[in-house]
């Protein structure tokens, strides 16, 4: 044990032993899909691992992904794991305000330069000169070009910073642009995207970190494979309903209280990756499709554009009223193009029939 | 010249012609069934209108529909990339050129096809394959026809197994705006299909009753009939 | 006069900006400012009335049902839904729920540490520390050991020399009066709470998948099917597991909660004269407890003028206004008069100095946040509002019951009520009154599950081809933070309009037309503040308001304006 280190002795202190803390680690291994060997070196290499500086800045945001980390599972370990980081700007949990709260980000940006870890809440006007969301009378972009800048790496925490969210969703009022979008070129920047983001895959995150010395694959909107890699609804428990042709038809009726698949009410599984179905929510309690309720696809881009009208399959078509059904539309298209022809061959047969006296004039008009 | 083609061409006037080979009326028949059965089991796929009872295990109506979805996809694809290969390789009434107007001629053509179908003229002018307006309406076509290629893949790469070179085609994701609008593209572009084959089955009708041609017969035995003046000008267009 | 501007005020949701003239060791004038700005009812124009309240949810991440409830009501008055029993019991569960979550987090980690010195903490006797806490509570983790360990984990947690949340704050100020042992305590408690939410918050996820942004509403009812012979559905293994998690939060607020406030309260009862605020309080009313269209409420609603609690009248939905006259807004008729919620309009024009600024001008517009009014009166909403309406009814009896006997154990009067210690109090006293309350509801939801009532949402409104070509409806709900109200206006099967006036609007508001200060400003007013560059005190009486501020800040627009649009990937 001589060779342990600080959280050796921290867990110590904090009633945790050793077991405990490999068993939570088998748990980490297992959401980051790691092999069972692997645990137990996660151990040795967390417990190694300098401990890291992380900034947590709030713009655009609901404090959503703050009130989701707090519900971060594997209860004591996973405290630790916090504890770990040196959290040293927050402002829903920080005791300091004011000038205080701003010394304590500017002195870290400072001290840490290049070493810390951003992590943005919320998404970052750019109208109105950034007077949409000021802290402490400087605007959101301009705490973000500082802060983020200067950073080992900046992970988007939630739709909004990933990918602009609510606020950017039609006609986006404030002019709300994604992290990477409004400070271009930032070094390791990492989405973690969801409404909000799951407390275990940003616990996920920073573990994986700490272990491999590296940040992860990322997919093509720069989110870990780990989390994201893969369908909802391939993952999902109703999936067998969803093959076999069973599916709920309204609230509440008998197909609904059986867990029967709800693609006819909307459920945007099939478009969303997301590890949901795996890791859950609130220590592994539930997750919406298995509550009874659609999927609506939070950790896509874009998607309150894009995964509206909830309940419907199919978005809604830009310029067209709510609700205006394409394949409805379609229907009456083709119905449409097939009347308008029938008009025409009949207009062409009644033209002919008149035209059999007068062929050659018609003829010649031809030419 | 075409007052002539007012009436059927005479027996002794009329001279068979091979338009459509072989590789074409292929591609042509698969194109056409892949799109039905493509449409059919693509709207049961976004509005499942059979619901089932029973035990889950004992069902895969919606797993059976996806695969028969699948394989025609398959057939489509093959079927619209041949042609477009065919296009380099084919007869002259097969060439790419039918499609999108280059020559002169060839736009006059489109100019008259559309008086023709308009009721401003009385009979279509004449050509031997496709009349130009068709023609670039085709090339419309095979476009969404590639749309529907690009947004199938799309949709169908996160769900390609583990190590499929087809997860390859995810790439095509953010191109089509992310899935939920490859999938909206992919409901329009199926209605613009059907509404295309109402058209063309019609206009191949009309054409066909018009100019007594055997247009929608050429399309099986791959032959039409013609006269020798209209012949005498393609050869020259094709010459010049 | 020194002019003090906390910014950020931190251990709230969202921004907020409080800007304060100090003299003589108080404050003599003061300015709430919101600096945020989304304008989420702009973007619900056009959209589906049932996917408004996944929207409005998204206003706020901690007070995260409130706006989903709110929403969902407005959109069923307009389109006249009925929602089932079920439906009515399981939104009161996840509301009870979320306010006994909210008030518990809010004590001990938002405002706790304004009153709680931790570096006093770790000079305590951990006996002494145990001594206290078994004399106010027979909470059983409370012996010499445990505070031992406590004090120990602090100690080297301090040693660590990387104090991170903790670091920068006014350990030391003068203002914390608690013994070493009383700030042990609280630590100890402010550790066991964190455990304490994330467990019992499970009932959200149980009930609505996941949380925050619980996703099982629905326009008409709940999307979480009811059947006792089905293991997809809340069935009795459910119930057993909600008695569970009712019984533990009981436990946690009755043993742990409440006594911690006596105990804190008693060394701060000068705090029960500061922060009166404006003295009117409003309350719609929450937990229906029927289905009629008017139901009977658990907690009743209604308004109180003046500090009267003898007078309380019933509330009228037309005599609530907004003012926009130093908000950040224009109305085209002028910003002299105040318009109706579904009058509404709301032109953003931002006035403000171009950041990064020194000082807001507070003479002019200076806030995101528009004034509303009810009949022209500032009114303070909130768990003080809703317990004062409460123990002027009388009911329920358990409400006021409490409040007599913690007026009697901290030896002061009504009068008390009145201040910001009052706002604390009455934050705990509405907590247990609904811990205690939500066990009725889990054995409402067996006795339906037993009479084999299935019903979860009226199915009859859900296809917008049965609505009104035109309606408009309001929903009101009480917040953990107050008094929220939403108005729909739908045409065509499409948002129209919508509008929010929201708790902290009505508590963080800045001046009105006549220069009537919102109620955080009027509060402030005579607050103490020993060192202007520690303002502590400021934290303390705006604190107990909970401030929410991504609440409070919203919009609604009748025009189509220029904007900035960016497109983001």
């Amino acid at each position: 044990m001589g060779n342990h280190g600080w959280l050796t002795r921290e867990l110590k202190a904090r009633g945790v032993s050793r077991r405990e803390f490999v068993k939570f680690c088998a748990s980490m291994a297992a959401i980051l899909a790691l092999p069972p060997p692997v645990a137990a070196k996660l151990a040795d290499t967390i417990e190694k691992a300098e401990k890291p500086t992380l900034v947590w800045l709030e713009f655009q945001d609901c404090a959503g992904n703050t009130e989701s980390f707090l519900r971060a599972s594997r209860p004591t370990v996973a405290e630790i794991i916090l504890e770990k980081i040196s959290l040293n700007y927050h402002e829903t949990v920080m005791a300091a305000a004011g000038h205080q709260a701003e010394d304590a980000l500017y002195k870290t940006v400072k001290d840490h330069a290049g070493k810390y870890i951003a992590a943005v809440e919320g998404s970052i006007p750019t109208g109105a000169d950034g007077a949409y969301c000021t802290v402490g009378g400087k605007s959101a972009l301009q705490i973000a070009r500082e802060v983020c800048g200067n950073a080992a790496a900046t992970i988007a925490i939630g739709t909004c910073a990933a990918f602009g969210g609510i606020p950017a969703a039609s006609p986006n009022p404030t002019g709300a642009v994604a992290v990477g979008d409004a400070v271009p070129g930032l070094k390791n920047l990492i989405n973690v995207s969801a409404c909000p983001a799951n407390a275990e895959n940003i616990t996920a995150l920073l573990v994986y970190y700490m272990t491999m010395k590296q940040w992860p694959p990322l997919d093509q909107y720069r989110r870990p494979l780990f989390a994201y890699g893969k369908l909802i609804h391939d993952n999902c428990e109703r999936r067998a309903h969803f093959d076999a042709g069973q599916y709920v038809e309204a609230w509440g009726d008998e197909e609904h209280r059986h867990g029967y698949c709800l693609y006819k009410m909307g459920c945007k599984g099939p478009v969303t990756f997301q590890n949901c179905p795996v890791v859950r929510w609130n220590e592994g309690t539930n997750w919406p499709i298995g509550c009874g309720h659609p999927c609506v696809g939070c950790a896509e881009p874009n998607f309150w554009d894009k995964m509206t009208p909830f309940y419907r399959h199919l978005e809604n078509i830009p310029g067209f009223a709510v609700g205006t059904n394409v394949d409805k539309v379609g229907l009456g298209l083709t119905a449409a193009v097939g009347a308008a022809f029938a008009a025409h061959g009949a207009i062409e047969i009644a033209k002919r029939k008149l035209g059999s006296g007068s062929g050659q004039s018609e003829g010649k008009k031809g030419e | 010249m075409s007052a002539a083609l007012a009436r059927p061409i005479p027996e002794s006037r009329r001279i068979r012609v091979r338009v459509w080979e072989l590789p074409v009326r292929i591609a042509h028949w698969c194109i056409v069934f892949s799109i039905l059965v493509l449409a059919a089991t693509g709207f049961y796929i976004g509005h499942p209108f059979i619901s089932v009872s029973g035990m889950a295990r004992d069902h895969f109506v919606m797993g059976t529909i996806k695969v028969i979805h699948f394989y025609a996809a398959i057939v489509f694809t093959l079927a619209v990339l041949s042609r477009l290969v065919w296009m380099f390789m084919g007869n002259r009434y097969a060439r790419w050129n039918q499609f999108i107007p280059t020559s002169r001629r060839r736009l006059h053509n489109m100019y008259e096809s559309l008086r023709f179908y308009l009721f401003i003229r009385r009979d279509p002018p004449p050509v031997i394959g496709h009349n130009a307006l068709a023609g670039a309406a085709y090339s419309v076509i095979y476009g969404i026809c590639l749309v529907m290629i690009g947004t199938g893949l799309a949709m169908y790469a996160p769900q390609a197994p583990v190590g499929s070179p087809m997860r390859w085609f995810a790439f095509l994701i953010p191109f089509f705006g992310g899935l939920p609008t490859a999938r909206l593209i992919h409901h329009i572009g199926m209605w613009l299909l059907l509404a295309f084959m109402v058209h063309h089955v019609y206009s191949s009708i009309l054409v066909s009753a018009v100019e007594h041609n055997a247009t929608i017969e050429s399309i099986v035995s791959g032959n039409k009939f013609v006269t020798p003046e209209t012949l005498a000008e393609e050869s020259e267009e094709s010459d010049a | 006069m020194p002019h003090v501007v906390v910014d950020p005020v931190t251990r709230i949701e969202g921004h907020l900006r409080i800007e304060a003239e100090v003299d003589g060791g108080a404050v003599r004038n003061a300015w709430s400012s919101s600096t945020m700005f989304r304008g989420i009812e702009i973007i619900l124009k056009g959209r589906d009335p049932r996917d408004a309240w996944v929207f409005t949810q998204r206003i706020c991440g901690v007070c995260t049902t409130v706006h989903a409830i709110a929403s969902i009501r407005a959109v069923e008055h307009a389109i006249g839904a009925n929602p089932p029993p079920n439906a009515r019991i399981l939104r009161n569960l996840i509301i009870g729920a979320q306010c006994v979550h909210d008030h518990v987090i809010h004590f001990y980690h938002l405002q706790a540490l304004d009153w709680v010195d931790i570096v006093s903490a770790l000079s305590a006797d951990p006996a002494k520390a145990a001594a206290l806490a078994q004399s106010i509570s027979d909470w059983p983790i409370s012996g010499r050991a445990y505070f031992t360990d406590v004090r120990k984990r602090l100690k080297d947690f301090v040693a660590g020399g990387r104090l991170g949340p903790f670091a920068n704050a006014y350990w030391g100020h003068p203002a914390y009066k608690l013994p070493p042992e009383a700030n042990l305590m609280a630590v100890a408690h402010y550790l066991q709470a964190l455990d304490f939410q994330r467990q019992f918050i499970r009932i959200h996820a149980i009930l609505g998948g996941k949380n925050p942004h619980l996703q099982s509403f629905l326009v008409g009812g709940m999307a979480t099917p009811v059947d006792p012979d089905s293991q997809n559905s809340l069935n009795l293994g459910t119930i057993a597991e909600l008695n569970k998690l009712v019984a533990s939060a009981r436990d946690f607020v009755t043993r742990v909660y409440l006594p911690d406030i006596l105990a804190v309260a008693s060394f701060y009862k000068d705090w029960a004269s500061v922060g009166a605020g404006v003295g009117n309080y409003l309350s719609y009313g929450e937990y229906p407890e029927d289905d009629n269209p008017n139901p009977r409420m658990y907690l009743p609603g209604g308004f109180i003028l003046n500090r009267d609690i003898t007078k309380v009248q019933a509330v009228e939905p037309d005599k609530i206004s907004e003012y926009v006259k130093h908000s950040w807004y224009d109305y085209k008729g002028g910003d002299d008069k105040s318009l109706q919620p579904f009058k509404g309009e709301t032109i953003p024009n931002y006035t403000g100095p171009k950041p990064p600024y020194e000082r807001l001008n507070v003479d002019q517009k200076y806030s995101w946040l528009k004034s509303p009014r009810y009949n022209d009166n500032p009114m303070e909403v909130g768990p003080l509002a809703r317990m004062l309406v409460a123990y002027a009814h009388g009911r329920p009896a358990r409400a006021k019951e409490l409040i007599d006997s913690t007026l009697k154990t901290l030896g002061v009067g009504p009068q008390a009520l009145f201040s910001t210690l009052g706002r604390i109090a009455a934050r705990a006293i509405e907590t247990q009154v609904i811990v205690e309350k939500m066990q009725d509801w889990v054995d409402a939801l067996a006795e339906n599950m037993a009479r084999r009532d299935y019903r979860i949402c009226d199915n009859s409104k859900w296809d917008p081809s049965t609505w009104p070509a035109e309606c408009w409806g309001a929903g009101f709900h009480e917040a953990p933070r107050g008094s929220l109200g939403h108005w729909v206006h739908i045409k065509d099967g499409a948002i129209a309009n919508y509008q929010c006036v929201v708790p902290s609007t009505w508590n963080a508001g800045p001046r009105d037309a006549a220069g009537k200060r919102g109620p955080y400003e009027e509060a402030l007013i005579g607050n103490p503040v020993a060192k202007p560059d520690q303002p502590l005190e400021i934290l303390r009486t705006v604190h107990s308001f909970d401030p929410c501020m991504a609440c409070g800040v919203h919009v609604l627009d009748n025009e189509r304006r220029e904007i900035v649009r960016v497109r983001a990937v």
